[in-house]
C-alpha cells in the first residue's frame, strides 16, 4: 500500500494504463537475448560490472536508471555498437538464440540487420523517404523493384507513416517534422525485418504528441518484434514495457514485470529511484 | 558634445573604424586592379583615330600620320641634351607617344613627337588602317587598286569625294574576296592536309614498328604502302587546289600613300581589314570593337603572338585545368578517406597530415623541376621507350606535354583537396554514420552510400581551392609543357582526338611572353592587359561553375540539424 502512494504522489497512475489484462512471468517467457556475465570497460574503466538478464521474445523490456548507469551502453552491446568506440572492452556473453554474438564467426553487419537500432535523435539519411527505407534492403543486395517497394509501403505502415507521406516519397526526408523523421527511422530500421529492436530513448528529442505516436507504435509492434528501449521518462517506462530493467551505476540492481518493479519495488535503491529520491 | 578619447576608445568605434578601414582597402584595391586591366586591355580594340600632323625639329618639317598613344612630360634639359632646340624658359615638354605604323618603310612602329612642334593638325576622313598578316598595322591613303596588271582604279587627291569613295568600296569588296579564299585555303592547309600529314606519319611510325620488330612478311609494308599511295595522290590533288587558290588570292594589290609621301604596294591578301576610323560613326566603331573583341577570343594569334587572338591559349588554360581536377579529384579524396576513416589515428598519422599540408607551401617552381625530372623525363622517357620506339629519338610523351603539365599541376593542389576533403569528413555527424552501421551496412558500404556524398560539398570546396591556384600557376609550366605558340589544339578531329602528349598555351604564360618576349614590346602592351583580363575572366568563370556544383550538392545533402 505504501509502495502505491509513493507511485501516484509522483503522477504515474497505473490504474490508467492502456495495457490489456494478461499475466506476465519472467520464468515462462521465451527468451531472444540472454546476457551472462557481461563485463564492459572503456579503458581502464570499468562500465558494466557483471551483467546476468534474459531479455524475453516479443515483449517490450524498458531499461531505467540515472544518466550515466549504464543502461545505453548495455543497450549499445546487442548490435555491438561498441565495437566502433575505442578502447572499449568487453568480456562475458551475450546470446541471441544460443548464439555468443562476440564471437569471431559472427559477421558483425548481419548481426545488426538482426538486432535493428533507433537512436535518440532522428538520424535520417540525406536521402528521399522511399530511399531511407530502401537503404537496409539495398544493402542486403535486394534489387527487384516490386520486391522494395512492397517492403517500403509495408514498413511506412508500420511505422504509422505511410498516410502521412504516401504523396511525397520521393521527397528529401529532411524536410519532414522531427516525430515523422524518427518513424522513418523506425520504418527504415523495420524494413530489414530484424528479430530485436533496440530504442535508444527514441523519444527523448520529440514534442508530447511526437512521443504519443512513438509510444503507440511501439505497442503495436511489439507483436512482431522483441523490443528493448532505454528511457528517462518512467512514465514512457510503466506505460510501453512489460518488463523493466532498473541500473545503476553500472549494475543491474531489478528485473521485473513493469507494474510490479513500480509499485512494489524489491529493493530500496529502486524505490528510491522511482519515487525521485534520486537520478 | 566633447567625447574624451578615452571614451572613445571604450565605445569600441576605433575598432569598427579599423575593420571596416581595412576592409574597404581590400575592396578598393581589387577593383583598382580589376578596373585597371580592364580599362587598358578593353581599350586597345577601340578604332582610335588617325591623325596628321605637321612635324617640326630643328628646323625640319616632315608629315606625321598615327595615333597618339600615350603623353608624358620630359625636362627640356634632357631634350636639350639630345640636341633638340627648345624655347627658352621652357622647363618641361609634352611629348607624345605616336603609333606610326608601317614598320616595312620606316623600320619602326612608334615614334615619340613633341606635341608643341606638331602643327595643322587634323583628322582627314580618307586616312585609313588596315591591319596587316605581316609588318603591323598600315597607315596612309588608298591611291589606286589593280587587278593582276591592270588598274582598275585610282585616285590622287584627299578629299572624300565620290570617285575616291568608290574606289574605296572597290579596295573592300577586294579584301571581301581574298578572304573568302583564305578560308578556303585554311581549310585545306589546317584540315586536309594536316590529317593527311597526321595519317601519314602514323604510317611512317607503323612501318618503323614493323621494321623494329623485325617482321619479314610483305603483306602489311605493302599494305602501308598502298595507303601511303592513295594519300600521296589526294595530296598531290589538294596542292594543285591550293596553288590555284594562292594564284586567286594574289591577284589583287593595292598602291597606297603613306606619311612621307612615297607610294608602296601592299598585296590585299595580306590585309586582314580596313577602316577609316576617322570617318567612322559611333554605332560603326562599336561593331568594329565587337568585331575586334570577337577575333580576340576566338581567333588564332598573328605575328608572334602580337596581333589577332588567342583562342589557343585559352583552350589550352581551360584543358589543363579540367584535366588537373579530374585527376586531382579522386587522388586528394582517396588520401583523405585513408587518412580520416581508415589510419589509426597516432603519430605516423599526425606526420603524415603535417607533411602534406606543409607540401602546399613548397614554391611552384620546385615542382616544375620535379615534374621535369621525374614526369618528363623519367616517365615520359620510359614510356617512351615502352610503346613509341617508333617514334624515337624524337620523344612522344618523353617531352613536355598537357598530361606532364596537369599531373604536375595535381600534385601541386592536391594537399588543398585532402585537407578540405578531411575536414567535410569530420563534419559528417556521428549519429549517420551509426545509422547506416546500425541498418547492417558495412564500413565500405557506410562510405560509399552515406558518408562521401555528404562530404561532397567539402570535397567541391577543396577542387575550388586548387583550381584558384592551378589556374593561375605559370612557373612550372614553363618547364612541363607550355610553349609560346602550339601549332595545333590538343582536342581535334584526328584520331585520339585529346592528344595528351602536345605542348600547348597557356593565358599565363602568354601574358609573360607578348609582355617580355616578344619582338614588338610597345605593340603588344596592351593585349597583355587584355589577355590578364581574360585570365581573371577565365578563372572566375571556372570558379563560378564549380561554386554553382558545390551549392546544388549542399542543397543535396544539406546537414542534419535539429
Amino acid at each position: 500500500m505504501k509502495m502505491t502512494t509513493n507511485a501516484k504522489t509522483h503522477g504515474i497512475d497505473i490504474s490508467s494504463l492502456q495495457r490489456e489484462a494478461r499475466t506476465l512471468d519472467l520464468d515462462t517467457e521465451t527468451t531472444t537475448l540472454k546476457v551472462r556475465d557481461l563485463r564492459l570497460s572503456y579503458g581502464d574503466k570499468e562500465a558494466l560490472h557483471g551483467i546476468n538478464m534474459d531479455i524475453p521474445k516479443k515483449r517490450v523490456t524498458a531499461f531505467i536508471g540515472p544518466s550515466g548507469c549504464g543502461k545505453s551502453t548495455l543497450l549499445r552491446c546487442f548490435n555491438r555498437m561498441n565495437d566502433l568506440v575505442d578502447g572499449c572492452n568487453i568480456n562475458g556473453q551475450i546470446l541471441l538464440d544460443d548464439n555468443n554474438i562476440f564471437d569471431r564467426t559472427v559477421d558483425v553487419a548481419d548481426l545488426r540487420r538482426r538486432v535493428g537500432m533507433v537512436f535518440q535523435k532522428p538520424n535520417p539519411f540525406p536521402k528521399s523517404i522511399y530511399e531511407n527505407v530502401a537503404y537496409g534492403l539495398r544493402i542486403q543486395g535486394i534489387k527487384k523493384k516490386r520486391d522494395i517497394d512492397e517492403t517500403v509501403e509495408w514498413a511506412l505502415r508500420s511505422a504509422a507513416l505511410w498516410d502521412e507521406v504516401k504523396d511525397r516519397l520521393h521527397e528529401s526526408a529532411l524536410g519532414m517534422s522531427g516525430g515523422q523523421q524518427q518513424r522513418l527511422v523506425i520504418a527504415r530500421t523495420i524494413a530489414v525485418k530484424p528479430e530485436v529492436l533496440l530504442l535508444d530513448e527514441p523519444a527523448s528529442a520529440l514534442d508530447p504528441i511526437s512521443t504519443l505516436k512513438i509510444e503507440e507504435l511501439i505497442h503495436e509492434l511489439k507483436n512482431d518484434f522483441t523490443i528493448v528501449i532505454v528511457t528517462h521518462n518512467m512514465q514512457q517506462a510503466a506505460r510501453v514495457s512489460d518488463y523493466t530493467a532498473f541500473m545503476y551505476m553500472g549494475d543491474l540492481i531489478e528485473f521485473g514485470v513493469t507494474d510490479t518493479l513500480f509499485t512494489n519495488p524489491e529493493k530500496k535503491q529502486t524505490e528510491d529511484y522511482i519515487t525521485g529520491r534520486y537520478g | 558634445m566633447k567625447v574624451s578619447f578615452t571614451e572613445w576608445t571604450k565605445s569600441g568605434s576605433p575598432w569598427v573604424w579599423l575593420n571596416a578601414g581595412a576592409v574597404a582597402i581590400c575592396v578598393i584595391m581589387v577593383v583598382g586592379l580589376l578596373s585597371l586591366i580592364a580599362v587598358r586591355g578593353l581599350g586597345h580594340f577601340w578604332p582610335a583615330d588617325i591623325q596628321q600632323a605637321t612635324y617640326s625639329l630643328n628646323g625640319e618639317k616632315s608629315r606625321v600620320i598615327g595615333e597618339i598613344v600615350e603623353s608624358e612630360q620630359v625636362p627640356a634639359e634632357q631634350l636639350r641634351d639630345a640636341g633638340v632646340i627648345v624655347p627658352e624658359g621652357t622647363l618641361m615638354m609634352r611629348r607624345d607617344l605616336m603609333k606610326i605604323g608601317n614598320r616595312d618603310v620606316t623600320g619602326t612602329d612608334f615614334t615619340w613627337v613633341l606635341d608643341n612642334n606638331l602643327s595643322e593638325r587634323s583628322n582627314p576622313e580618307m586616312l585609313f588602317t588596315a591591319e596587316r598578316r605581316e609588318w603591323g598595322n598600315f597607315y596612309g591613303y588608298l591611291r589606286a587598286l589593280k587587278e593582276g596588271d591592270k588598274l582598275v582604279g585610282q585616285y590622287d587627291g584627299y578629299e572624300k569625294t565620290p570617285e575616291y569613295v568608290a574606289l574605296w568600296k572597290g579596295f573592300e569588296a577586294s579584301i571581301e574576296r581574298a578572304l573568302i579564299i583564305r578560308k578556303d585555303i585554311y581549310q585545306i592547309e589546317k584540315h586536309e592536309i594536316g590529317s593527311i600529314n597526321y595519317e601519314l606519319e602514323r604510317l611512317r611510325l607503323k612501318q618503323r614498328a614493323l621494321e623494329l620488330k623485325e617482321v619479314s612478311d610483305p603483306a602489311p609494308y605493302a599494305e602501308i604502302e598502298a595507303r601511303r599511295k592513295e594519300l600521296n595522290t589526294s595530296y598531290e590533288g589538294l596542292q594543285q587546289s591550293l596553288i590555284d587558290l594562292y594564284t586567286e588570292i594574289n591577284r589583287d594589290t593595292i598602291i597606297a600613300e603613306v606619311s612621307g609621301g612615297q607610294e608602296i604596294d601592299i598585296a590585299v591578301a595580306k590585309i586582314v581589314r580596313a577602316f577609316r576610323p576617322n570617318d567612322m560613326s559611333v554605332g560603326a566603331k562599336l561593331i568594329h570593337y565587337a568585331e575586334k573583341i570577337k577575333e580576340f577570343v576566338s581567333d588564332d594569334p598573328r605575328e608572334a603572338n602580337t596581333e589577332g587572338g588567342i583562342f589557343p591559349a585559352i583552350f589550352g588554360t581551360v584543358m589543363m585545368v579540367v584535366l588537373m581536377s579530374i585527376l586531382v579529384t579522386p587522388f586528394g579524396v582517396i588520401a583523405a578517406v585513408y587518412l580520416r576513416e581508415y589510419a589509426k589515428q597516432g603519430f605516423t598519422t599526425r606526420l603524415i597530415r603535417i607533411a602534406v599540408n606543409n607540401l602546399a607551401g613548397v614554391p611552384s617552381i620546385v615542382y616544375g623541376v620535379f615534374g621535369l625530372g621525374f614526369f618528363v623525363y623519367f616517365l615520359g622517357g620510359n614510356i617512351d621507350r615502352l610503346f613509341y620506339p617508333e617514334a624515337l629519338p624524337s620523344p612522344t610523351f618523353g617531352t613536355g606535354g598537357l598530361v606532364w603539365a596537369s599531373i604536375t599541376l595535381a600534385l601541386l593542389t592536391v594537399p588543398v583537396v585532402i585537407v578540405a576533403t578531411e575536414e567535410g569528413l569530420s563534419r559528417i555527424p556521428r549519429a549517420v554514420r551509426e545509422g547506416s552501421l546500425a541498418l547492417g551496412a558495412t564500413k565500405a558500404e557506410t562510405l560509399w552510400k552515406v558518408v562521401l556524398p555528404m562530404a561532397s560539398p567539402a570535397m567541391m570546396t577543396g577542387v575550388i581551392l586548387a583550381i584558384a591556384r592551378a589556374a593561375g600557376e605559370v612557373a612550372p609550366l614553363m618547364l612541363v609543357g607550355v610553349v609560346k605558340l602550339a601549332p595545333s589544339l590538343p582536342l581535334d578531329a584526328n584520331y585520339p582526338f585529346l592528344h595528351l602528349d602536345q605542348k600547348f598555351m597557356h593565358l599565363g604564360f602568354h601574358i609573360y611572353d607578348v609582355g617580355f618576349q616578344s619582338p614588338n614590346v610597345e605593340a603588344a602592351r596592351p593585349l597583355v592587359y587584355a589577355t590578364a583580363l581574360l585570365l581573371v575572366a577565365v578563372i572566375a568563370l571556372l570558379n563560378i561553375s564549380a561554386v554553382q556544383i558545390r551549392n546544388h550538392l549542399r542543397e543535396k545533402y544539406k546537414s542534419l540539424e535539429m
